[in-house]
């Protein structure tokens, strides 16, 4: 805190403005903790109130901006690259989508206090055709909330601020442990999808050279090539490979029962 | 993890007596190959919703 408050007397709102705007377009880095030291400098005058909320919302709804642009002409690509982390990134998509067009556009009102959702958002409003019009408006509803929220607790409490940035060490202490313990959950977190996933890893490939080959030398009776990609994932006017039969994940068993157990089976997703 | 859902697919079909693989890298790998491709049928296609 008192670096960042010490940052942000130095140079102001351009750091403000950079953090805010690199939260906006999904870089994990604290603009919650850099709205409140802004608030707490607006309150001991260093720097301005207005210019704070000002500087907030333009970075925010530039961010906002791209991820839209982005999600608007990637169709589902961009969503499906920030679902990656998900277990499931298939269903990540199928499942945002459907929630966000459920609870509608209030969402977009709510996402910036929510980690992780507030950089799906735009993208999905992009995705789903949303009007920019109407995403701006909502938008800069939701960021004014955030900002004026944050700064505000900083403008209020900034006697408190004061008292914590000079305590800086005892903070910082306590911060490193918290770093530290959020780092081993996540080496834990990585630990358990690989110890989930590592049964998979002996199931045999095939190059698709070697695929190619075998499909041009009339193999492709003896040969089923299956995609199992979501439904969900797909946009209008997608490709998939040649002569290749949808395999629905979630339904596999009951569709496999009446084939025959003599053919090859390759498979694919994205 | 690079192809989870064809692994884990994969991998239950073996378990139930299906000599089954995985293509490495996907339909990516294969569209960069430059092997042929063909539109997904509309009946296999299920749009999200849109606003518009």
């Amino acid at each position: 805190m008192k670096d960042i408050v010490a940052l942000l007397e130095q140079h102001g709102y351009a750091v403000l403005a950079v953090i805010v705007f690199l939260e906006a377009v999904g870089v994990p880095v604290p603009a919650a903790l850099a709205l409140i030291a802004a608030g707490a400098a607006g309150a001991w005058h260093h720097l301005r109130p207005e210019m704070i909320l000002l500087t907030a919302l333009s970075a925010m709804l530039l961010g906002d901006t791209i991820l839209f642009v982005l999600g608007r002409n990637t169709g589902w690509a961009l969503l499906g690259f920030l679902c990656r982390i998900a277990l499931n990134p298939e269903s990540c998509i199928l499942r945002s989508a459907e929630s966000f067009y459920r609870r509608g556009r209030i969402t977009l009102l709510f996402a910036k206090f929510i980690p992780g959702i507030n950089s799906l958002v735009p993208p999905l409003a992009g995705s789903m055709r949303m009007g920019y019009g109407q995403f701006f408006r909502l938008d800069l509803l939701g960021a004014s909330f955030y900002a004026v929220a944050y700064a505000g607790v900083g403008y209020l409490f900034s006697g408190v601020i004061e008292v914590i940035a000079k305590q800086a060490q005892i903070v910082g202490r306590a911060v490193e442990w918290l770093l530290f313990i959020a780092f081993l959950g996540y080496v834990a977190y990585r630990a358990s999808i690989y110890w989930k996933h590592r049964k998979y890893r002996v199931v045999p490939r095939i190059h698709v050279d070697d695929l190619a080959r075998k499909m041009a030398a009339g193999e492709g009776a003896a040969i089923t090539v299956a995609d199992v990609r979501s439904h969900g994932y797909y946009d209008p006017g997608a490709k998939r490979i040649q002569s290749s039969i949808r395999l629905e994940p979630n339904n596999l068993l009951k569709t496999v029962k009446e084939w025959p157990h003599d053919k090859q089976i390759y498979l694919y997703c994205t | 993890m690079r192809e989870a859902t064809s692994a884990r697919v994969a991998h239950i079909l073996r378990e139930h007596g299906f000599d089954a693989y995985v293509i490495h890298g996907g339909l990516r790998a294969w569209t960069k190959g430059g092997y042929p491709l063909e539109p997904v049928p509309s009946d296999d296609v299920v749009l999200l919703p849109t606003f518009s």
